[in-house]
């Protein structure tokens, strides 16, 4: 089996570009196999009256004009920007802090982690609906507890100005798996580093200084990526503890994409929604991979 | 242990087809994953095809509870037995129900029979996924001959029959009877608004305990109030509009809950942001910490009264009676709490699909399992005969029905079209601001007014 | 010095014992009222602990559906998350070789696509995704639920490891490449053992991630017995009937132990000092 250059079918495969696409192969089969068509078809929706029921008509951009002089549109919008900013850089400073408290290896340190690791676990289940609404309600554990101290409580989830902070409080609350990516990263820093450093001279503080942060940054900047494009898309904490309430207050974008596209029969505008999402975050990944030469460490050790 | 692990991870992971030995092993480079994929695929269709037995079979989809899962299931077997027919429930709650009910619809695979509600029947049925039911009455199939008229109406749109009645509802303001009888107060049935605001009053001073009204659920107590004033039809899709002239006409609704926020006997939506909507368990008339928290009544709908009985706590007696209205008489109606239909992508099945309908609506036998879970049997001949198998509670439930509510009710209106729901969140939202006092009777009338016609002009 | 050190281990482990007590108070409190009668878990919600501890909600729980256990539910998410994990990780792993360290033409453009197909909420693509498995013939099986994994369908997976391929020094690659090794070999001998915490941190989020997974499964499998634990779970709450919500925490406290146990298992090669992790040579 020899190509034209002379090369066996054995060197033929193992060229860069060769390799490349062969490892690359089980991405390009799920991507198009799975992702492009049915891409397509949303993206073809957003052009539509749709209302899943009935066939789609083409109607242009009317759908993106709507957007413009929606109100809750906005709102949703805003809603999202706000608890993607402030959700996101909590989680992730706090996931660093215990990754490190967590990192040293004592008789208990699985069941440390795991008891930080396991709010994580119940994802986004009813019981965990439950769960949250048991704890911020007029009469719940929170205000139980402040009572307990003399604090008078307040109606956390009642208050267009706390409610959207309960969930916050929830996203960091499940701050796990970037926890656990991080301990992953930790792991991968050579000993031989803070060896060197110690006989240098240098504490623990100026160690992680020096040689921890540096090297975490391509996790951080992983975890900050993949977070916040969590964050912009966050969908199950609204969806069933607040739905929104109170008066829109916590009404998360892809919440009310989600009611127009099967409760106000209006799919096709819930498909233009999401593509504008897609663009939005498009936009703010693009940014950050742009500020990653900055301060993002590559290269080797 | 811990090498196990790792050894078979990294076995699972050589076994997928990776390339081995360095310096030119490296015989065939196909791509590494498909093969492993396919034997996954191929056990995977195994146990697919394992668990659906032999003989096809006919799938059921319906929203609901474990005792409505249970019984719906034991009823279903009964037909097997009989008719040698076997059935794939599909039961979910109600919002998994409808996402995956759209979903299927569409794909055109909606299963058979299906669950139906009255806020979705029109846009189903103008849809053409729903079959007509009508020649099925006509050869006998479907035996309707014990279901009242009105009962069978509500299940039509535009004259053709969609959907049968799986049991009669009718609204119902649950109250905790002890509660009352301790406050020396008693509740009449086919209260007046203003009768039902004294009451309220009277209860804050003696007991310290608010009235829960319906919240985020505008879909059931707007039209309710609005068909005192003769809006039976609250939207009006072919003139793409609200069927109400003036604003004013929108004021008495939101006042019952300004006069409640001002006045302080109604359950706020700060304590409603911690509970579950309109959940049995979680309501306030059985769940409370403290009177601050606590509601003496509810309103719900009759077909609920035995679970809130259930998760009333030792001691507390639930009563029923109907919902406030201006004029009772016109807001009152009976309403089927939901529907059998059979759907337009039945093809082959879609006859034997009506049979099971026949079965579950005339079958005495089936129905004594299914001992009105759903609400009265719709047929007359079915509830008599199972009425003395049912609870205590079931019993005052029907009597409530029959003597209370329909000599004094009127025809349910008309199902919504598209875009009511819509409107309906819109009303909850505005609703919302008047409870927390952002503005008042006449300003949130008119900001319905507003966005309800503007919702209505984009359908 | 001795002392000092002792202290400082003690306040540790008080504070992160302390500390983690407050973030798994709302479990406790969840697997505690999996434990009390159904119907006094609202009106006890203020307490802990159950006046009368009972295991009635286990029994009713376990029971099922329409005559199908838990049991049944239980073997049917433990088949999917497997199998699916097993896919998404050897699948990402290569995959993230090659973003990582193999230059091709179409890289950046494949790297490019796989962050936009995770920027497209889930949600708006549930309707065409059924519509293209629904020509596939794949509804009414467990294939849409497994086969996508397969083939690293999930760009967060398949970034987590190319980013973790890019921590891994380059040095050895060219070591391995002058012994003679192909690229093929180099990712087999020097980037699979080496990135073995990210492949756990992978199968510990993956399983989990599957196994919480209701909405393929409510779409895709028609059959009550075909359900898994999470779709199960939501059949014990339906507010428009009534609700058990007793029976719900114990099969929701059920369904957190099979993560659980794989997280124990696997976290202990996140442990700093036990691997000698092949860098020092």
């Amino acid at each position: 089996m020899e190509n034209k250059k002379g090369k066996t079918f054995k060197e033929w495969l193992n060229q860069e570009h060769v390799a490349g696409y062969i490892c690359a192969l089980p991405f390009i089969i799920g991507f198009l196999a799975f992702m492009v068509v049915p891409m397509c078809i949303s993206l073809y929706y957003s052009f539509c009256d749709y209302d899943i029921l009935n066939p789609p008509v083409f109607t242009g951009l009317k759908n993106f004009q709507r957007m413009f002089t929606d109100t809750r549109w906005l709102t949703a919008l805003r809603v999202t920007f706000y608890f993607a900013f402030v959700s996101t850089p909590l989680r992730l400073i706090f996931a660093m802090i215990v990754a490190l408290l967590l990192f040293r290896s004592t008789k208990m340190t699985g069941v440390y982690r795991a008891m930080y690791y396991l709010p994580s676990m119940i994802g986004g289940s009813v019981a965990v609906a439950i769960l949250w609404k048991r704890m911020f309600a007029v009469d719940g554990t929170v205000n139980i507890l402040l009572d307990k101290v003399g604090i008078r409580g307040l109606a956390w989830l009642g208050l267009p100005s706390t409610a959207i902070w309960t969930l916050i409080i929830l996203a960091v609350w499940q701050f796990g798996s970037s926890m656990l990516i991080f301990l992953s990263s930790l792991k991968q820093i050579p000993a031989r580093l803070y060896e060197a450093a110690s006989i240098d001279g240098s504490n623990k503080w100026q160690q992680f200084w020096k040689i921890t942060l540096p090297l975490m940054t391509p996790t951080i900047f992983f975890n900050l990526v993949m977070q916040l494009i969590n964050g912009f898309l966050a969908f199950t904490q609204c969806y069933i503890i607040t739905q929104g309430k109170p008066l829109d207050s916590t009404l998360f974008y892809t919440v009310y994409m989600y009611q127009q596209s099967f409760e106000f029969s209006s799919t096709g505008y819930g498909a233009a929604m999401a593509w504008i999402m897609l663009a939005i975050v498009a936009l703010i990944t693009w940014i950050l991979f742009a500020t990653k030469k900055f301060w993002v460490y590559d290269g080797g050790l | 242990m811990r090498k196990n692990v790792l050894a078979t991870l990294l076995a699972a992971s050589m076994a997928a087809g990776v390339l081995a030995g360095c310096g030119g092993a490296s015989s065939s480079g196909t791509d590494t994953a498909a093969p492993a994929a396919d034997a996954a695929a191929t056990e995977a269709a195994g146990t697919e095809t394992g668990a659906s037995g032999s003989g096809a079979s006919l799938a059921f989809a319906w929203w609901g509870n474990q005792t409505r899962t249970d019984r719906t299931n034991a009823a279903l077997q009964l037909y097997t037995e009989k008719n040698g027919v076997s059935f794939d429930a599909q039961p979910s709650d109600w919002d998994s129900y409808w996402s995956k009910l759209q979903t299927s619809a569409a794909g055109h695979a909606l299963p058979p029979i299906i669950q139906m509600d009255y806020s979705y029947l029109k846009q189903y049925a103008n849809a053409g996924s729903l079959v007509d039911l009508t020649p099925y009455v006509e050869d006998g199939t479907l035996d309707t001959s014990n279901i009242s008229q009105s009962i069978l109406d509500s299940g039509s749109v535009d004259g053709k029959l969609y959907a049968v009645c799986a049991g009669v509802n009718s609204p119902a303001l649950l109250y905790n009877k002890t509660l009352t009888d301790q406050a020396g107060v008693t509740i009449k049935d086919n209260m007046t608004i203003e009768e039902f605001e004294e009451l309220c009053r009277t209860m804050l001073e003696k007991t310290g305990t608010k009235a829960d009204l319906p919240y985020g659920a505008a879909d059931n107590f707007l039209p309710y109030m609005m068909r005192a004033q003769g809006v039976t039809e609250l939207f009006n899709a072919e003139e793409k509009k609200m069927n109400v002239d003036d604003p004013s006409q929108f004021e008495p609704y939101f006042q019952v809950y300004k006069d409640g926020a001002d006045q302080g006997w109604i359950i706020g939506a700060d304590i409603h942001a911690g509970l579950t909507s309109n959940s049995v368990e979680e309501s306030p008339l059985v769940y409370y910490s403290s009177a601050d928290t606590q509601a003496w009544c509810a309103f719900f709908w009759t077909n609920q009264m035995e679970a809130m009985v259930a998760a009333a706590p030792e001691g507390e007696e639930i009563g029923i009676t109907t919902w406030p209205s201006p004029d009772p008489a016109k807001s009152d109606f009976l309403k089927p709490g939901q529907f059998f239909s059979v759907s337009a992508d039945a093809g082959e099945n879609e006859k034997e699909a009506v049979k099971v309908i026949n079965f579950l609506t005339n079958d005495v036998d089936a129905n004594n399992i299914l001992l009105g879970e759903r609400g009265i049997p719709a047929s007359s001949t079915v509830a008599e005969a199972i009425a003395p198998n049912t609870s205590e509670t079931i019993q005052t439930v029907t009597d409530f029905v029959n003597n209370v509510v329909t000599p004094n009710s009127s025809t349910i209106s008309p199902a919504i079209p598209t875009g009511a729901n819509e409107a309906y969140d819109a009303c909850n939202t505005i609703l919302d601001k008047v409870l927390y006092g952002q503005i008042d009777a006449a300003e949130a009338s008119k900001e319905l007014f507003e966005q309800g016609n503007e919702i209505m002009s984009r359908q | 010095m001795r002392a000092k050190r002792t202290a400082g281990t003690i306040i540790y482990h008080i504070l992160v014992l302390a500390f983690g007590l407050i973030m798994i108070y709302p479990l406790v409190w969840m697997i505690m009222s999996s434990f009390k009668e159904t119907d006094t878990i609202f009106m006890t919600a203020a307490n802990l602990i159950p006046t009368h501890f009972t295991l009635q909600n286990y029994l009713t729980g376990w029971k099922g559906f329409a005559g199908v256990s838990f049991a049944r539910f239980f073997r049917n998410s433990l088949f999917i998350s497997v199998v699916a994990t097993i896919g998404t990780v050897i699948s990402s792993s290569i995959v993230g070789y090659s973003f990582a360290r193999l230059k091709f033409k179409l890289r950046p453009v494949l790297f490019a696509a796989m962050l936009v197909t995770m920027m497209l909420p889930a949600q708006v693509l549930m309707i065409p995704q059924y519509l293209w498995y629904q020509r596939l013939g794949w509804v009414n099986t467990y294939l849409p639920l497994i086969v996508p994994y397969w083939f690293a369908i999930q760009g967060f997976f398949v970034y987590l490891m190319t980013n973790f391929v890019e921590g891994i020094p380059r040095d050895l690659d060219e070591a391995a490449k002058i012994d003679g090794c192909s690229y093929y070999t180099i990712y087999t001998r020097i980037i699979l053992p080496l990135t073995v915490p990210a492949i756990i941190t992978a199968s510990i989020f993956s399983f989990m991630w599957r196994w919480d997974d209701f909405l393929a499964a409510l779409l895709y499998v028609n059959k009550t017995e075909m359900y898994p634990v999470s779709l199960a779970l939501k059949l014990f709450c339906d507010p428009s009937s009534s609700s058990d919500y007793g029976a719900m925490f114990a099969m929701a406290t059920l369904s957190i132990l099979p993560a659980l146990i794989i997280f124990f298992t696997l976290q202990r090669y996140l442990v700093e000092g036990i691997s000698t992790s092949g860098l020092k040579g």
